[in-house]
């Protein structure tokens, strides 16, 4: 009986939309579930490792060209990873000598400046670990029961005797 | 550096770090972490502050730790194996 309670809930707590959300705005997913503390903190973590990946290593630590590994982790923020990369390609890179888009070095006539060193690396990183970190968040908003429901779910194991 | 500061613009160009401070950015990442991860994992939210103040203090420590400990590696053991 206990082992059946259990089983159902793992079923009932799938929730496609919250993953959906979550993946869209870092915390949306967790809001969703009823649980308004908790994403406003999953937000603000992600985005602030990830506007702090901008910030420390400039628009270039967010290129899907040029750092297309790093680009893999970043991108698990979500459309805000892909919305910088798109601003990045589109409005700061130039044609180089060799004919290729490139992102220009420091120069008076350049938007944006080529990030190098330890400000690149550590830009990189940061987005990237943003990225990981919104995709755990992500796996769970998609198995983390409602609140209504949790409570629902506890009431029921306890009454069986069951822990929740 | 003061040049360097005055050209910087932020979210476009990278950071102007003085030579050896880049390490001093290792406390916002630990910080930011520590709030995501204890965000999941915690069922009892009263507890928050105190445990993302923990997780980033020990995510520093260790670090610090292990910076040392390759240090001594890098700087001691290793030219005293090399004669």
């Amino acid at each position: 009986m206990t082992h059946h309670t259990i089983h159902q809930s793992a079923d009932e707590r799938f929730n496609p939309v919250a993953g959906v959300l979550a993946y869209l705005l870092p915390g949306l997913g967790h809001w969703y579930l009823g649980e308004a503390k908790r994403g406003l903190l999953i937000g603000a973590g992600v985005l602030w490792l990830f506007f702090g990946a901008v910030l420390i290593g400039g628009i270039d630590s967010v290129d899907r060209v040029e750092d297309k590994w790093w680009f893999v982790g970043q991108a698990g923020v979500g459309p805000i990873a892909f919305a910088a990369d798109l601003v990045h390609q589109t409005q700061f890179k130039v044609v180089d000598s060799r004919g290729q888009l490139q992102t220009p070095p420091p120069g008076p006539d350049a938007k944006a400046s080529k990030s190098i060193g330890h400000a690149n690396e550590i830009g990189s990183l940061f987005g990237a670990i943003a990225g990981m970190l919104n995709i755990m968040c992500v796996i769970d908003a998609l198995w983390r029961p409602r609140i209504d429901r949790r409570v629902r779910i506890r009431s029921a194991s306890a009454s069986d005797g069951a822990p929740a | 550096m003061i040049l360097r500061l005055l050209a910087y613009t932020p979210f476009l160009d990278p950071m102007p770090m003085p030579g050896g401070m880049w390490w001093l950015t290792l406390a916002p990442l630990a910080l930011g972490i520590a709030v995501v991860y204890k965000a999941i994992k915690l069922d009892d939210m009263r507890r928050y502050n105190k445990q993302v103040a923990m997780m980033t203090t020990q995510i520093i420590v260790v670090m610090v730790a292990l910076a040392i400990g390759i240090q001594l590696v890098v700087g001691w053991l290793t030219p005293l194996l090399g004669g």
